[in-house]
């Protein structure tokens, strides 16, 4: 009986590391947000707010447009989704189904990408964009995003295409279905759990990334959400209480996505990491 | 005669749904790279700015050889890798280690390890910067509490240089810790219950089993991490936006600050360019195992 005591309760403590060592963070501008900034210069430091308000948030969405800035996050990060997904999935079917001459080395090339240096590319690309007049347009990040995410979403992809048996493409075919029709009609249903993980991955990359975004976007009202929670601080002072409360308003998204799919994404982080 | 035609149909299929890809990154990845080179060798001569972007040559280079800034930006990189990539690994195999007891409710321990993975970094260097703080951070007022002194964590080089590792650390050795997780668990509950049997210790299970059949999932957490620690640039940047002076400043954002606050092209290419060509390399060192490691496995 001890022994079990003792091991329940070295699993609890386990636990309570792993969750305290992600959480904390959170939950301390959590309670940050919910001070004033005069309880905030007390010393020592409180943990729980003396009196807690709401007024940061309130502060939070007037002194920046915070919305905005999610919107454009928003509809960066998911037509970039859209079209990583499309075209990884059309990759990843020739690149697992159909027998194609060199399929390693296309494989190998398409990883080197995702280990290109974002801030190599950032250069040109910054350029580029200028060139045909895309810079503060939705596009100079879409197509960006898009390439990035495509060598992990691809690799999802490929290995949840490689699980589908040929069988049941061949009688799609059979009954009057074209290949492609086939991948349309009987793979990807299939293997909607691995275009949805490949989504999720894609649509969370491109919500967090920060390089690009802060290069060709210049226009306040263009930023994306996190470029835009730096604009919160002053030139010399971090009001801390509102830039937790514009981080918190920032990170709910993000948290109930991963929440709710939080299987799905560590699936997928793992698929995409230990099988490439 | 029927296969051989099916073969170049499938062929050609296949070539087809390639191609979407390949546009994109021919658009995306390859032709801004060859400008990049290409402008790497063209700068604006100071004395006559109006004369545009003139062909130099390997100037860029030489100049940037001798550019201190370069120099040391380039030191506080590796410095940045040497210390973070290791450290990650160990907080990263602790945590896996720690998440793969058996809990009756997984969603905690789970949460617990992608929250620090979806949390952008420039989040991560704000908060952290927040706790950092001199005054009010939490860090200090634990100090104070235990009895030390209050230190100026982020005026301070050296201790900047700190605050940066422990940020980055916290940040990466989650996602390490989930790659690892999932090695942690193909492997066969026999071998330790074998192990056991024979009397073997705790640490020597860990030793003799876990770290050897770990041995791919750490190599590829290893690689991804040094390949992203490369590229460090989003937590100094909110943290200490570089200083105390260039004391924390990476080769990422001297790259950064000398296309887009300076404006100098030329130069910033020449520096991306070199950039590349030592990820090129990390990356090559990949490519080379995994190909080693997928001929192992038959496949």
């Amino acid at each position: 009986m001890p022994f079990n005591l003792s091991r329940r309760a070295t699993v609890w403590f386990a636990g309570l590391i792993v969750a305290a060592n992600g959480f904390f963070p959170a939950v301390w501008i959590l309670l940050t947000s919910l001070k004033t900034e005069t309880e905030l210069i007390r010393s020592p430091i409180t943990f729980l707010p003396d009196a807690p308000t709401l007024e940061n948030y309130v502060i939070a969405f007037t002194a920046q447009p915070i919305l905005r800035f999610m919107w454009n996050s928003f509809v960066v990060a998911s037509l970039s989704t859209i079209l990583c997904v499309f075209v990884s999935a059309l990759a990843a079917y020739a690149l697992t189904r159909l027998r194609i001459p060199r399929r390693n080395l296309i494989m190998s090339l398409l990883l080197a990408v995702a280990m290109f240096p974002l801030i190599s590319l950032m250069v040109p690309l910054f350029k580029v964009m200028r060139e045909l007049g895309l810079l503060n347009t939705y596009l100079a990040l879409i197509l960006p995003y898009a390439v990035l995410s495509m060598p992990v979403c691809t690799l999802v992809m490929a290995s949840f295409f490689q699980d589908i048996p040929p069988d049941l493409e061949a009688a799609a075919m059979v009954d009057g279905c074209s290949r492609v029709g086939a991948l349309w009609k009987v793979v990807v249903p299939l293997s909607a759990p691995g275009v949805f993980t490949a989504a999720i991955l894609a649509f969370v990359n491109a919500w967090d990334e920060f390089l690009l975004a802060l290069t060709m976007m210049n226009r306040v009202n263009m930023r994306t959400l996190s470029v835009g929670i730096t604009l919160y601080q002053g030139e010399f002072a971090f009001p801390w209480p509102l830039i937790s409360a514009a981080l918190i308003i920032a990170i709910v998204p993000i948290c109930i996505l991963i929440a709710v799919f939080q299987e799905r994404v560590v699936g997928g982080l793992t698929s995409g990491g230990v099988k490439g | 005669m029927a296969p051989a035609g099916r073969d170049l149909s499938e062929r050609s299929l296949g070539f087809l749904l390639l191609a979407p890809a390949a546009v994109l990154l021919a658009l995306i990845v390859v032709y801004p790279i060859g400008t990049l080179f290409w402008t790497s060798l063209h700068g604006v001569d100071n004395a006559n700015p109006a004369a545009g972007e003139q062909w130099v040559g390997l100037k860029n280079y030489f100049t940037a050889f001798q550019d201190d800034r370069f120099w040391s930006s380039t030191l506080h990189t590796i410095a940045y890798i040497v210390v973070t990539v290791p450290l990650s690994l160990v907080v990263g195999l602790g945590l896996a280690m720690l998440a793969n007891f058996p809990f009756r409710v997984q969603w905690p321990v789970r949460l617990g390890l992608l929250l620090p993975w979806a949390l952008p970094l420039v989040f991560a260097g704000l908060i952290f910067r927040w706790f950092f703080e001199y005054r009010t951070g939490v860090v200090n007022d634990s100090l104070m509490r235990l009895g030390f002194e209050p230190l100026q964590w982020l005026s301070d080089p050296t201790l900047a240089f700190i605050a940066i590792c422990i940020t980055i650390v916290w940040k990466s050795s989650s996602f390490m810790a989930l790659m690892l997780l999932a090695g942690l668990q193909t492997i066969p509950r026999s071998l330790y219950e074998a192990a056991e049997v024979d009397g073997a210790s705790k640490w020597q299970q860990f030793v003799e089993i876990t770290l050897p059949m770990l041995r791919p999932a750490i190599f590829v957490a290893l690689i991804f991490r040094t390949i992203t620690a490369i590229q460090t640039f989003d937590i100094p940047f909110a943290m200490t936006g570089g200083g105390p002076g260039d004391s924390t400043e990476t080769l990422a954002m001297y790259i950064h600050k000398t296309t887009l606050d300076f404006l100098d092209f030329g130069y910033g290419s020449a520096l991306a360019a070199l950039m590349f060509v030592l990820s090129m390399a990390a990356t090559s060192g990949y490519l080379k195992y995994t190909r080693r490691s997928s001929g192992r496995s038959g496949d």
